[in-house]
């Protein structure tokens, strides 16, 4: 737990921010998919969790839009506020060796987790192909970093009319992150796909049972603890929320 | 710091007056950066006989200073925790009590038999105040008849230490503590959550999947300070205090309120460094007063 000051703030897509902060320890430990339970003076009763966007020497960054009172008061902070941090919680995404090509898909704010993924990928020796999808061109995000980036918006304001899902290429290796019902449709398309998945979370540190992961296999496990990332195919979708006013990912 | 905090509470005598509540601290393995170093007692999680998976998401909702939650006692049941945990348990430097559950009495027993003298378990606590389970839970804890044969049925099993978790749900509490009491509990812990609903108003249904959910955190906590106040003047037994304590202020208004310890719990969710923070808070509080121990605090308790 760090006690840390943000270090910066900028905008990425419309509604949509990246919060730096100083914190040497988790920089250097974190992994994709990966991320940061936190809490500031004055804020909400329960911490917040984001995943990890980004981890460079000693500061790490998370990307959220204002969803409700507590993420914008997150935005509302400048440089030398401070956060409590908890971190790195978790378990990321695997890339084990021998595959010779990784597509990342995100939606939305599911950029979250993808800028360390691509880097984890490159580190495997893998070729990153990024397919990233919003609404609209506005709400994609500025920042990809992939051998191929791929676009796709509902309205067609930017890349491929339709889905990430559906604008993505044939892979081997498959890493998704996004509402859960593009989960849910990553999950039909790609079984063997790792997915990070949005709960609502308690404590983020596996005592409290809040963040509960419906398995096809029956039962419940958590998400702060045996996820965020899961096989695609081990999740019963139809069991799993999907709304939430904020998630593991924002 | 020489401030003698440690406390004597049914019938354990324990090095501080801060435990940790059950359901928020695990079986205590979880979390390596917890300080473990303060803790008076820990409660585990709360088991039943056999498995429970818990109940569908979402289990939690936060409100303005609290949370409501509805896991639904998931657990891996009593063959589980005797194998993974209590073994661990056995080597620690605090007391770990079992918070035991049951649809039935009989089953509450049965749990006991099957962890009476497990080395690691220490004592129960008897969980009669759940609001999140079908059947069992608060139903026997806000009748009086049903409170005192279930803490019957775990003494008559067991002579480790038996302490009652009460329910916030009930008319009077001092009627339900005095049952428990007389039926043989050598503590009573006051109170549990208080039952809850939140509404998602973008579905138009409860926010919880469950419905309702058990209220906690800093929101519960003048009524928490009342009941277990109003507990402690209906009995002679220890009362525990809990509910909202988050500083170590909050645990100072329970024991100055009769309580002769404190258990923490959705504090650690936010703080894992909550129930160190609140034991050395309280020791310096009795060390700026010229306080030599706990056992000089004031108390406020005038008897029924």
């Amino acid at each position: 737990m760090l006690d840390t000051p943000v270090t910066g703030k900028r905008q990425v897509a419309r509604g949509m921010f990246v919060i730096g902060m100083h914190a040497p320890e988790i920089a250097s430990a974190v992994r994709a998919g990966q991320f940061v339970n936190l809490g500031w003076s004055g804020g909400p009763l329960l911490r917040r969790p984001f995943s990890v966007y980004r981890a460079e020497g000693e500061h790490i960054e998370v990307v959220l839009k204002a969803v409700g009172s507590g993420t914008g008061q997150m935005l509302a902070m400048e440089v030398g506020d401070r956060l409590s941090c908890l971190g790195p919680l978790g378990r990321g995404f695997e890339f084990g060796a021998g595959a010779r090509e990784a597509v990342l898909v995100s939606g939305g704010l599911g950029v979250a987790p993808m800028l360390l993924a691509a880097r984890d990928a490159r580190a495997a020796g893998m070729k990153v192909t990024w397919v990233h999808g919003a609404r609209t061109a506005a709400e994609l995000c500025s920042e990809m970093d992939g051998d191929t980036v791929i676009w796709a918006t509902d309205d067609g304001s930017q890349g491929i009319a339709g889905t990430a899902v559906g604008a993505a290429p044939a892979a081997d290796v498959v890493i998704a992150c996004g509402p859960n019902r593009m989960l849910a449709a990553a999950a039909e398309r790609w079984p063997e796909a790792q997915v990070a998945v949005e709960t609502y979370m308690g404590c983020g540190t596996g005592v409290c049972l809040g963040c509960a992961v419906p398995l096809k296999r029956g039962g419940y496990d958590r998400a702060c603890k045996e996820g965020p990332v899961y096989r695609a195919a081990d999740i019963d979708w139809d069991a799993l929320p999907s709304h939430l006013p904020y998630a593991v990912v924002a | 710091m020489s401030t003698d905090m440690s406390v004597a509470v049914g019938g354990m005598k324990l090095r501080g007056p801060v435990l940790a509540a059950s359901g928020t601290f695990g079986y205590g393995t979880e979390v390596p950066l917890l300080e473990r170093r303060a803790l008076g007692a820990m409660v585990s999680k709360g088991i039943f006989l056999r498995p429970r998976e818990g109940t569908a998401p979402p289990r939690i909702a936060e409100t303005p200073s609290g949370m409501l939650n509805a896991i639904g006692l998931q657990g891996p049941g009593a063959d589980a925790l005797v194998r993974d945990y209590a073994p661990q348990w056995a080597e620690w430097d605090f007391p770990v009590l079992v918070n035991i559950n049951g649809e039935s009495a009989s089953e509450y027993a049965e749990l006991t038999s099957r962890l009476d003298g497990v080395p690691g378990v220490a004592g129960f606590e008897i969980n009669i105040s759940c609001p999140n389970v079908e059947q069992g839970g608060m139903f026997f804890g806000n009748d009086p008849r049903a409170a005192a044969t279930v803490t019957e049925a775990v003494r008559k099993r067991t002579k480790l230490p038996v302490w009652v978790k009460l329910t916030p749900m009930v008319s009077d509490i001092g009627v339900i503590a005095r049952a428990v009491e007389s039926a043989g509990a050598d503590a009573l812990c006051a109170i549990n959550t208080f039952v809850g609903m939140s509404i998602d108003l973008n579905a138009y249904r409860p926010r919880l999947s469950f419905r309702t959910g058990g209220l906690s955190g800093p929101a519960i906590r003048p009524l928490a300070v009342h009941l277990a106040h109003q507990a402690a003047r209906a009995v002679r037994i220890p009362v525990i205090g809990i509910g909202g304590i988050a500083r170590a202020e909050d645990a100072l208004e329970f024991l100055v309120a009769g309580c002769t310890a404190v258990q923490v719990g959705t504090a650690t969710f936010v703080n894992p460094k909550a129930i160190a923070e609140v034991h050395d808070g309280i020791a310096s509080f009795l060390e700026a007063r010229a306080f030599r121990s706990l056992a000089d605090l004031p108390r406020y308790l005038p008897r029924d």
